[in-house]
Parts: C-alpha cells; sequence; structure tokens
C-alpha cells in the first residue's frame, strides 16, 4: 500500500538527514520527498510518500513521531488529499512532429518553456499518477532529460 | 552574569545536579577542561583510560543510580571513540549525555586536524544530536539535552560543541530544573504534544480490557522487559506478579526488575532461557510482556513466538508495539503508572494447577560436579554465597554473562548492569566503574570472559588510581567461549580464530596495574581468593579456569521456535 506523510520539522542543520537517515535504516522505502519552509521560517514542511504494508506504513509514522525534531505527523489518504508533482521535461522532437507534440502538450495543460531545433522544454504539474501518464505519452517523442519535485500534498 | 561557554557548561551541569563526570581531555575540549578546575569539588571528574571506558562509565553510572550519566571527549578520535559507548546506551535505553568539543567555527568542513561530523557520525545512535555554534544558545540546548536523554523511553543524546562556542562569552541566568520547562526551546518543545517529553496518558478502557482478558485466562504468563528496570517500576511490578499467580520470565534487560527470588519467576528466556520460561511462553493463553521489545534473542522465531496466545504489550514507546510481534492488546504508558493502575482493579488470582505444570520444567541449568577446572554454577554460587546481596554486578558480554544472569538473583534496578541490545565486548569494567562511583557503599563486581576483559582491561588503571575496589571475576577458558560454543555445535567444530591461547596472564597485568590478583581452579581457592579480594578494599582480579569446552544451556538456535531446545 503507500502511505502518504505531511510533516512539519524544526527547520535546523541535520533534520532532512535526519529524517531521510531514518528511512534507510529501518529498510524503509522513500518513493518521493519533498522539502520546504512553511510560512514559519523556523519550521519546514516535508511530504513523504512511501510503498509498504500496512504494517511498514504503520512503523513509518510511529518512528516520524519519535524524532525529537518532527513537530507533527500526519497521515493523509489519497482520496481526502491533494496530491500534486510537477516535472520539466526535454523531449526531442523535430520540425515533423512538433505540432502534433504542441497539440498534445495543450490537450494534457503542459506549458511549453522553450522551443529549440531539436527539442522542446516542457512544463507539467498535475497529480503523480498523471505525471506517470505523461512520461508515458513523451517516451514515443524519445526523453532527453526529467526533473520531478516528488509528490507534495494537503488535505482537502 | 557573563560567562564562557566553558563555564556556562559547568554551570548547567550543576542546574541538572550532575556532580560526576567520566571523560578524556584532548585539544579542541581544553577550555572545558580548563573551566573544570574551577568547578572542581562540585563537578569530579575521572579520567579513563580510554574514551570508550569513559562511555561505559557514564552508562554504568546511569544505570545504576537512574541519573543522567555524563561522558566528555575532545574532537575526531575521541568522539567515534565514545560512539560503541552511545550505541550501547542507545540500545539500552540508558540515558546519557555525551559532550564533545569540535574544531572552531573557521576550521569546520575544511578536513581540520581532529576534525569528523560527529553529529553525524552520532545520529543513528542517540535520541537526538545537536551541533552549538552560537554561545547564546548553549545554556538552553544543554538543558533540552538533558530533558530529552531523561524522558519518555530514556537514552543517550550527543552535544557538539564548537572550540570557539566554549572560549566565547554570554550573559547566563541561572534556571531552576523545575523552571526548564518553562524556559526558551524547551518551552516549545513542552508545548508540542511530544511523545518523548510529555509521559503517555494512560487510557483507563485499556485497563479495563486487560482486566477483563486476565479474568478470562486460566493459563497466563508474564515478562519482565527492560522498561520495568528503567521505569524504577519494580515494586509495582512485584505487586502485579503475586496479584496474577502468575510464572513469569525474565529478559536479559529485565534483571532487576523483580525479585530474583520471587517462587514465581522461571528465570530468563529467549535463547539461553530455561525450559519453565519458554515452554510457558509457548503454552500460556495470555503473554503479557511488560517493557519488552520481543528482540530476535527473545522471540527468536516473531511468527510462531506465543501463537497460542493473546498477546499484550505494555511499553512507553509507542514504535515497539507491533514493531517486532503481532499483539491482541496493548497499553502504551509508563510502567510504573500502568502497573499501579492494573494493580487496583485487579483482584487476587489464583492458578496453581498451570503454576504447577510450568514449575515442573527445570528454572535453572544443572551442572556436573567435580574435575580439575571450575564449572560456571560454582563460580556464580561461591560469589553469590559470600558477597552481599545487593552486590551489583557489571558484566561484559558473552558466555559468562549468560551464565551470571542465569545464576545470580538480582532484586532491584540496577544492580545488574549488562549490553543486553548491543552485546558490547569490553562494556563490563567501565560500566563497574561508573557504578561503583554512583554507589560508593554498595560492592560492585565485575564479570568477565577472557575475551572480553582482554579488550578494555585498560581501565584498571582507572580502578586503581581512584581506589575503586571492584572486583573483576574472569571466567577463563582461553577461548572465546560463546564463538566457540557456536562452532561446536553449528559449524562443525571448526574452531576457526576463537582460540585465546596466548596472553597477557591476568594476575601479573594487575600487577602491572598496581593491583593483587589470583588465579583459582577449585571452589576452595575461589572463595579464599573472595575473602582476599574483599578484604583488600582494593580492585582484584580472580582468574577461575574453566573448561574450554563449557557451554551456556539451554540453548535454543536464532530464528528457530522457542521450544526447539538444541542437544548442548
Amino acid at each position: 500500500m503507500k502511505g502518504i506523510f505531511s510533516v512539519l520539522v524544526e527547520n535546523r542543520d541535520g533534520v532532512l538527514s535526519a529524517v531521510s537517515g531514518l528511512f534507510a535504516r529501518r529498510g524503509f522505502n522513500i518513493d518521493t520527498l519533498a522539502v520546504g519552509e512553511t510560512e514559519n521560517h523556523e519550521i519546514s514542511s516535508m511530504t513523504i510518500t512511501s510503498t509498504g504494508d500496512q504494517r511498514t506504513i504503520d512503523q513509518i509514522e510511529k518512528q516520524l513521531n519519535k524524532n525529537v525534531d518532527v513537530i507533527k505527523v500526519r497521515r493523509l489518504s489519497e482520496s481526502k488529499s491533494v496530491c500534486l508533482e510537477m516535472m520539466l521535461i526535454k523531449v526531442s522532437c523535430t520540425l515533423a512532429n512538433r505540432a502534433a507534440l504542441i497539440d498534445l502538450c495543450k490537450m494534457m495543460g503542459a506549458n511549453v518553456l522553450k522551443v529549440a531545433p531539436k527539442y522542446m522544454l516542457l512544463e507539467y504539474h498535475a497529480h503523480p499518477d498523471s505525471v506517470e501518464d505523461f512520461i508515458q505519452a513523451m517516451k514515443i517523442y524519445g526523453i532527453i532529460e526529467i526533473q520531478r519535485t516528488g509528490t507534495i500534498a494537503m488535505q482537502k | 552574569m557573563k560567562l564562557t561557554g566553558a563555564e556556562i557548561l559547568m554551570e548547567c551541569l550543576l542546574e541538572q545536579d550532575v556532580d560526576t563526570v567520566f571523560g578524556y581531555p584532548g585539544g579542541t575540549i581544553l577550555y572545558v577542561y580548563d573551566a573544570l578546575v574551577k568547578y572542581r569539588g562540585r563537578i569530579n571528574h575521572y579520567l579513563t583510560a580510554h574514551e570508550q571506558g569513559a562511555s561505559h562509565a557514564a552508562d554504568g553510572y546511569a544505570r545504576s543510580t537512574g541519573k543522567v550519566g555524563v561522558a566528555f571527549s575532545t574532537s575526531g578520535p575521541g568522539a567515534t571513540n565514545l560512539t560503541t559507548g552511545v550505541a550501547t546506551a542507545y540500545m539500552d535505553s540508558s540515558p546519557v549525555v555525551f559532550i564533545s568539543c569540535n574544531v572552531a567555527d573557521s576550521l569546520i568542513g575544511k578536513d581540520s586536524f581532529q576534525e569528523v561530523d560527529s553529529t553525524g557520525v552520532m545520529l543513528p545512535i542517540t535520541k537526538c544530536t545537536f551541533q552549538i555554534s552560537d554561545v547564546n544558545k548553549l545554556a538552553d540546548t544543554v538543558r533540552r539535552a538533558f530533558a530529552i536523554a531523561r524522558s519518555g523511553r530514556p537514552g543517550p543524546v550527543f552535544i557538539d560543541i564548537l572550540k570557539n562556542v566554549t572560549a566565547e562569552t554570554a550573559e547566563y541566568e541561572f534556571v531552576s530544573r523545575k523552571q526548564h520547562k518553562k524556559s526558551g526551546l524547551l518551552d516549545a518543545l513542552y508545548d508540542r504534544n511530544m511523545a518523548d517529553l510529555h509521559k503517555p496518558s494512560i487510557d483507563e478502557e485499556d485497563i479495563d480490557k486487560l482486566i477483563e482478558m486476565i479474568g478470562e485466562s486460566e493459563k497466563p504468563m508474564l515478562i519482565c522487559g527492560g522498561g520495568v528496570v528503567r521505569g524504577r517500576a519494580h515494586e509495582e511490578f512485584n505487586t502485579f506478579v503475586n496479584l496474577m499467580d502468575a510464572p513469569t520470565a525474565i529478559t536479559v534487560m529485565g534483571g532487576g526488575g523483580m525479585k530474583g527470588r520471587n517462587p514465581l519467576t522461571t528465570g530468563m528466556i529467549g535463547m539461553h532461557g530455561s525450559q519453565a520460561s519458554n515452554i510457558g511462553v509457548n503454552e500460556c493463553d495470555l503473554l503479557i510482556a511488560v517493557g519488552c521489545r520481543f528482540s530476535d534473542r527473545v522471540a527468536l522465531d516473531p511468527a510462531s513466538f506465543a501463537k497460542q496466545a493473546k498477546i499484550v504489550h505494555i511499553d512507553i514507546d509507542r514504535s515497539e508495539i507491533n514493531k517486532n510481534v503481532h499483539t491482541d492488546h496493548h497499553i502504551v504508558g509508563d510502567a510504573k503508572e500502568v502497573l499501579r493502575m492494573l494493580n487496583e482493579k485487579l483482584s487476587q488470582q489464583d492458578h496453581t494447577e498451570w503454576k504447577k505444570h510450568i514449575f515442573s520444567f527445570p528454572t535453572e541449568t544443572k551442572y556436573d560436579e567435580g574435575g580439575d577446572t571450575l564449572n560456571p554454577k560454582q563460580v556464580c554460587d561461591t560469589i553469590a554465597r559470600m558477597m552481599p546481596e545487593n552486590t551489583i554486578v557489571a558484566t561484559d558480554v558473552g558466555q559468562h554473562q549468560m551464565w551470571a544472569i542465569q545464576h545470580f538473583h538480582f532484586d532491584y534496578p540496577g544492580q545488574l548492569i549488562t549490553s543486553g541490545g548491543f552485546g558490547t565486548m569490553g562494556f563490563g569494567l567501565g560500566a563497574a566503574i561508573g557504578a561503583k562511583v554512583g554507589n560508593p557503599d554498595t560492592m560492585v563486581i565485575h564479570i568477565a570472559g577472557d575475551g572480553s576483559f582482554r579488550m578494555n582491561c585498560n581501565e584498571l588503571t582507572t580502578v586503581e588510581h581512584y581506589h575503586l575496589p571492584i572486583i573483576t571475576f574472569v571466567f577463563d577458558n582461553r577461548t572465546l567461549g560463546m564463538v566457540r560454543q557456536w562452532q561446536n555445535l553449528i559449524y562443525k567444530k571448526n574452531f576457526s580464530e576463537s582460540d585465546m591461547d596466548r596472553g597477557p596472564d591476568f594476575i601479573k597485568l594487575a600487577e602491572a596495574y598496581g593491583l593483587r590478583g589470583r588465579r583459582v581452579t577449585n571452589q576452595k581457592d575461589l572463595a579464599e581468593a573472595i575473602e582476599e579480594a574483599m578484604a583488600c578494599g582494593e580492585g582484584y582480579v580472580i582468574d577461575c579456569m574453566l573448561d574450554i569446552d563449557e557451554m551456556v544451556r539451554p540453548m535454543v538456535g536464532g530464528g528457530s521456535h522457542i521450544t526447539d531446545f538444541m542437544k548442548v
């Protein structure tokens, strides 16, 4: 099963390493990890997604709660929260198929940031599943480079 | 008033009622050692032979007194030498604050002399680490470190102070420990619902449910774990055991959590557990484990462990629930409080038949008498007969550790000091030093194997210098006994690199350190040696010669079903 954790942590040295290290030490998977400051610059927010059986996901929550620098752990359910991921993707294209690619981007809601003779640079943000779909769709054209932010999530 | 960082550190230790520190100086921590002179008499520093010795001493001090232990080290190798002791304290939930200094701010990250990322190194083996680069935050951070070390499930905290911070000055104001909750960073920490600082509030319904389960049970079994010891809940646990009228197994860490001579105890449980304990767990219909984390040395095969029974887990650490063994009911809370609530509601139970059945199995191992050498039970029995009942026993790790725990009876928390979780050979002598310093009026003995003793016997110099009358008993079989036992039983007698057929002569070694010692091969000589040792009022080494193939019995192989006793 999938676990989505929204974690508020103290914004100080070593906290990111403590949290990511916890996953490594205890053999938990990190699928994605996104970190940023909150409105209070002393507090950061992390969204961590992980996969594992029920017991593992429960353990992750308990172990996160044990960390002194963790202020609050919230487990989000996919149905009751908004999950979003942003991606920058460089796709190769030629003069011949450029128009088709632009049409596809329009249809899917991706933004064209740069058009070069041999490639296009696109920005796409959506639910992580849609991001996966978009990547599949781009494979036909040939993917040169991808940068993904990882999932960020918030309870509705 | 304006003080230097080093002086603020001293003041903060005094705020915490710390009067004892173990440590070793070096370049980066010299301002702190400089300040120590000014605080002599109020803060007593014990200089060990090695930082590892200091780390174990602080741990032994903490375990035996229930107070927070403190150890100092310098940067780089000083800090890394602490690590084995830090991990040992972490695995056994012992509250110790380790304080190290690092290179100055201007040198950090430049691969400077004796520089290491010590907070990074300590991260996975502490409850929390702090690096202090601002003298104004020093007092607050030290207060916070102590609060974290001693609260909830206790454990080690590591503080790394940059050298320049110890020399810089800042305004310091005394804040009494009671006021700490309302000061600086701690205030924010307490405001949050932080499991680590607040004792979890116990749910009355959980208690009622357990009382109901007890009422339905005909064959209950109890486990006394390390949480009973750390929570100093021995009296409550004894009452609980007696009310339950149930056989009670004791884990390695649980030694001292109940009266060792209580007729309801089945002795140790797990890999070297007694038949009565292991069979009891396997046949009971209700298993109540208090402060025990079902480690792989207890719940050898978690899938089949007490599968027939309803398992109830009482622990202060929520993350222990359902971590290793799936439980049917749990109560998260401090052992002392949970047991007190249970005892209030619990009526006297009677399980005569069930007890009769379980106690028909042995609770202790029998040994053959005779031969040229001593056997482990003879050594333990002679020690127990001749020494005061409240003697504190610090052990190393291996066969001697199991024998000591199997055959001695521990009556109160802190009487047994042993590295159960991390299994640190070389732990014993440092730990005994800490225990003796913390309990000057109680007899302290150190039980070692020849392998373990060889590792950190350098601390005999500390024993001698501070005139600590610690008696070391070496269970000497001229081999790494536990390794040889596994090689005997599992590795087809292929005794690879386990023979200790070499020096030093432990008696001459003791003499080199200015102490006395004696080698003994029979009970009469042993008794004489103990008499001499107790009379001399100094450290003493008794080298007890055992047979090389002596084994710890019974034994269940790792990962096996708990009643699959090997033919030993």
